[in-house]
């Protein structure tokens, strides 16, 4: 039926100093983790032009979860539903909400950490999650024998248009999470970021404060195909302010982030997207409001 | 390249294309005269399948991470003793799937029903699944023949053959 598409070659690589040699030989290989993005694209098969494959499956290496007392580390190939297993006691309540809100058990048992941050083209929630909760990446860079190892800031990933910013011959390895929690986290999902991304928002939120007053005020928007926007100088603005929030400041909150969008170059975005993206700031501040009165 | 798997409980050797889709396998390669698969993007979720007994969107799965699994297709899971749960518990509640999504709603039935089945047995990674998680699994698959009530009757008449089933096996 498909008669001269080319079969890819498939490499499998099964610790970490194979997966870099193999990266090292094949600089234009796909990098294979769940493989839930890449074939849920309509033009993934048939596609004259396949790219190698080198399929992470079966590196131990990145399948590991570590815990520390200040932090866990999860391996980018841990899925969606072993990181779900592991339980709230170390997992990060918005981290739980997003997976869980995210997809279907079916696909949470293929889907992987890794992938999920790694895909091109589309944002999908648990960038703006790990963003919010300023978690950071370990980004390999796999240069012959030379192999280079650095941490970085979730959102320093991605350019604002959502863009991945790691270079061909650079793979994710782990995940770093603080074991500090928000006293009020939520996602907010409006619309499915696979299948349309272009009326599709994301908000990831995470609060701590201490007898009523803000200390960490995370806030990310996400419009998968074009923006994932942390406003720092709303962070700034709203740390020390006393809970719950009045009305003025929740507008002047509401009217900052619109203006950063707007400002973002999304005035070509569908008003659906605008208007949900409004609308969850309100309802996620109100929220906060709610449960910052009722522990009074 | 060549993938060596068992289909429908029959030692199957394939050579096809190392990242062809699973459903096109199927479709293609064995003529499974039930797989439909209209989109082909993991959207409509009719390709549902059982990859080494757990569900699995076919049109997700492909051919190179086939090698040596057991792939149960409807027309296999037809033939074994687990089928008649659900057939009967169909038949008990008056609600069938449409005959387009029926081998799709079918499996991802039983996948949930294997879930209670392992946290009888307290694997500790298996809760049983709850409401939510029904309703959700079973929203995999779009078509909307089946309200949320007509599922949740259908798998907790199911759940009772199948823990009848477990009571006469011990």
């Amino acid at each position: 039926m498909y008669e001269g598409i080319r079969s890819p070659a498939v490499h499998i690589p099964k610790t970490m100093s194979d997966l870099v040699s193999v990266i090292t030989r094949f600089p234009n290989a796909t990098l294979w983790a769940g493989g839930t993005f890449i074939m849920s694209r309509p033009d993934y098969y048939p596609a004259r032009e396949s790219n190698n494959i080198i399929s992470l499956s079966e590196v131990a290496d990145l399948q590991r979860i570590n815990r520390t007392d200040r932090y866990v580390e999860i391996g980018s190939m841990v899925t969606f539903e072993q990181l779900l297993q592991v339980g709230k006691q170390v997992l990060p309540a918005l981290m739980y909400q997003t997976i869980e809100q995210s997809a279907a058990m079916i696909i949470r048992k293929q889907g992987t950490l890794g992938g999920a941050i790694c895909t091109q083209g589309v944002r999908l929630p648990l960038s703006g999650t790990l963003a919010a909760l300023e978690a950071e990446a370990e980004v390999k860079s796999c240069q012959g024998p030379k192999t280079e190892t650095r941490w970085v800031e979730i959102q320093r990933l991605y350019d604002r248009s959502g863009t991945l910013q790691l270079k061909k011959n650079e793979l994710i390895t782990r995940i770093r999470l603080g074991l500090e929690r928000e006293n009020f986290s939520t996602c907010m999902i409006a619309g499915n970021p696979m299948q349309n991304p272009r009326e599709t928002v994301i908000l990831s939120f995470a609060c701590s404060y201490n007898q009523s007053v803000i200390s960490k005020f995370k806030l990310c928007m996400v419009f998968p195909a074009s923006l994932i926007l942390i406003p720092q100088e709303i962070d700034m603005m709203m740390q020390g302010t006393l809970l719950p929030l009045t009305s003025q400041q929740i507008n002047r909150v509401i009217r900052s982030v619109m203006e950063e969008i707007l400002s973002a170059g999304s005035q070509d975005n569908p008003p659906i997207q605008i208007e949900r993206a409004r609308s969850f700031i309100e309802s996620a501040l109100h929220n906060l409001n709610a449960q910052s009165l009722s522990e009074r | 390249m060549k993938i060596d798997c068992t289909i429908d409980n029959r030692p199957v050797s394939l050579t096809v294309n190392s990242n062809k889709p699973l459903n096109l396998i199927l479709m293609d390669e064995i003529e499974t005269p039930l797989m439909q698969s209209r989109c082909r993007d993991g959207f409509c979720g009719n390709c549902v399948v059982l990859l080494n007994d757990e569900a699995v969107l076919s049109c997700l799965i492909p051919a190179f991470r086939l090698k040596g699994t057991k792939i149960l297709t409807f027309e296999g899971f037809k033939k074994t003793r687990f089928w008649h749960d659900l057939e009967r518990a169909y038949q008990d509640t008056g609600s069938h799937p449409c005959p387009h999504c029926y081998a799709s709603k079918t499996l991802i039935f039983e996948s949930l029903l294997q879930m209670i089945v392992k946290s009888e047995e307290g694997a500790k990674s298996d809760e049983e699944p709850n409401e939510q998680t029904i309703i959700k699994e079973l929203s995999l698959n779009q078509c909307p023949c089946l309200d949320s009530h007509e599922i949740l009757a259908v798998f907790r008449s199911a759940a009772s053959y199948r823990r009848r089933r477990r009571v006469r096996r011990y």
